[in-house]
């Protein structure tokens, strides 16, 4: 069975995570680079296990396009979202025996390091894949 | 034998095992197929009971065996659709006047042809070659490129019909369309080159090292036609910028400018090799754009530092790629060149057209460099703008956090200037 373990954050984490200089607090070299490490570290596990389908980070919130309709006309939205609004990050597919075994592996990233004030608000989110197969081959 | 032992010899014998197969059976896609499994069963086998005495001779029986089940069971299909295989076998040495080469050689020759048909996508082009001539698994090929296995199965199953309805003879082109088939092999590998070297994207999985795959196939190109002095100049290419490559990135995984890089990390043997190579090709001519951009490379990897490079020099080589390549990165490689020897105004100068270049003037890179000269050039605050644009435009965030930093520093640095001082 697969699984989506996803991340979240806003523009304003991104902004302190690239030390952007009007953010209210910047994250040192080390901050980021314990990140990383702690990252690849993890994402081996999965590999070395086989439980690693695919993971990806996404890039920076304020680069989203949305895409919807008004008055029937399609319509481009750039940056559709505010500042502070926690949107997906990263995501991680996994294939595993079991939920618990998912929701073990998404428990993991509660380790990962960090400033303390970004550590205390995050959170990720375990959810099985719609992958069931049809009954017959047509 | 050690497991990594056994991997290089199959990987080493993979297209001369293919190449037989192709040319005793036809069937180049069931062919490749088998291939792979005779590598597979040879990976479980070989480190356990050891390496069989002819170790290619064993590798032919297991996949010929292969490929006659396949043949067997795709027998019925073919029945049914009433296909006959569209493939001609042609040995080559009755149509080619070029020198003889060892079959082996050849084959290997061939199938890169093959694989980088220009009827192929540029994705399926490289993933058919790494899997068909490289002998890696569709596993590790999706790893390198973080794709799924899915994505890499459909693209070299599209490859090999395509390959297939083509009806393109296993024999080497003929020499009209030779030199265009060489350009193309040689693009897929600079392509695969650029990938590995590119490693600051996506999370830092154990990947497959693509740098030095493509490092490997360009070698067995050059050992297939010693020379060409394109294929010298791409193989010299990749090694005079792999030589870098520990230098490369700094303690938090950002990456670090040429010009901070710490040079006694880079590898002298392969900056030896590599301009050993360029040296050999440029006096031989036709001068292509690969061995021109090998011996910019070669320059600055001879200098003991950024400041110590022979920039005239650079600045004449770019000069000509300009002529043979009109990218605007050259371009902007080329204002970087000038603005070292005749200043940051020459080297704006150069940029102010790319401004209007649609296909640069949304790049980072574009206002990177130019936020760069502006603060040779004294002119802080446009910097300051210019570094903020290029920030903007990053979406790696290592790139992000580099650029912001330059920002900072410009911040810190106009504080510490006493107030009186500073700009009128």
């Amino acid at each position: 069975m697969k699984y989506m373990i996803m991340t979240f954050a806003s523009q304003q984490s991104y902004e302190e995570m690239v030390a952007r200089p009007a953010a209210d607090t910047a994250w040192t070299p080390e901050d980021y680079a314990a990140i990383g490490a702690f990252m690849q570290e993890f994402n081996q596990e999965l590999l070395d296990s086989g439980e690693l389908v695919e993971t990806r980070g996404l890039s920076f919130p304020v680069h989203t396009r949305r895409v919807g309709l008004r008055e029937g006309v399609p319509v481009v939205t750039d940056g559709p979202y505010a500042e502070a609004e926690e949107v997906l990050a990263g995501y991680w597919i996994v294939e595993c025996d079991s939920f618990d075994r998912a929701t073990e592996i998404a428990a993991r990233l509660t380790s990962c390091p960090g400033p303390e004030h970004v550590r205390a608000r995050a959170s990720a989110d375990v959810r099985p894949i719609d992958d069931h197969q049809p009954d017959y081959e047509g | 034998m050690t497991g990594t032992g056994t991997e290089d010899l199959l990987r080493r014998l993979a297209p001369h095992v293919l190449g037989a197969l192709v040319r005793r059976y036809g069937h180049f896609d069931l062919a490749e197929d088998a291939t792979q499994e005779a590598l597979v069963s040879a990976s479980v086998q070989w480190p356990r009971d050891g390496v069989p005495e002819n170790p290619k001779g064993w590798l032919i029986t297991v996949a010929s065996r292969r490929l006659t089940d396949l043949l067997r069971s795709d027998q019925a299909r073919r029945r049914r659709e009433e296909t006959v295989t569209r493939w001609a076998v042609v040995d080559e040495r009755g149509t080619s006047d070029g020198p003889p080469h060892a079959a082996d050689t050849d084959d290997t020759l061939v199938l890169l042809f093959l694989c980088c048909h220009p009827s192929l996508s540029a994705a399926s082009q490289i993933a058919l070659t790494l899997r068909a001539v490289g002998g890696l698994t569709t596993a590790k090929i999706a790893r390198a490129f973080l794709v799924s296995e899915e994505t890499v199965t459909r693209r070299i199953t599209r490859a090999k019909r395509s390959i297939l309805d083509s009806g393109i003879p296993f024999a080497l082109p003929g020499p009209a369309e030779a030199s265009d088939r060489l350009g193309a092999v040689l693009r897929v590998l600079y392509l695969t080159f650029n990938e590995g070297y590119a490693s600051t994207i996506g999370p830092n999985l154990q990947r497959v090292d693509l740098a030095e795959e493509a490092v490997r196939l360009a070698r067995t190109v050059h050992a297939a036609l010693p020379g060409d002095s394109e294929v010298a100049g791409l193989l010299a290419l990749m090694l005079l910028t792999h030589a870098r490559h520990r230098a490369r990135s700094g303690p938090d995984g950002g990456l670090v400018p040429m010009a901070e890089q710490d040079r006694s990390l880079w590898d002298r043997e392969a900056i030896g090799e590599g301009i050993g190579l360029v040296s050999e090709a440029l006096p031989r001519g036709p001068t292509g754009p690969y061995q021109l951009q090998a011996a910019i490379a070669a320059v600055h990897d001879e200098a003991p530092s950024a400041e110590a490079t022979d920039w005239p020099q650079i600045v004449a080589l770019y000069g000509v790629l300009r002529q043979l390549d009109d990218s605007p990165v050259v371009a902007l490689n080329h204002a970087v060149a000038v603005s070292m020897v005749e200043g940051p105004e020459a080297g704006l100068g150069l940029l102010a057209p790319l401004a209007d270049d649609p296909r640069i003037n949304a790049d980072r890179r574009f206002h990177a460099v130019r936020a760069h000269l502006l603060e040779q050039s004294g002119n802080v605050a446009a910097a300051r703008d210019a570094y903020e644009a290029a920030a903007r435009q990053a979406t790696n965030l290592q790139q992000r956090r580099y650029l912001n930093g330059q920002i900072a520093r410009l911040d810190q640095e106009r504080r510490a200037v006493p107030k009186d001082a500073s700009r009128p």
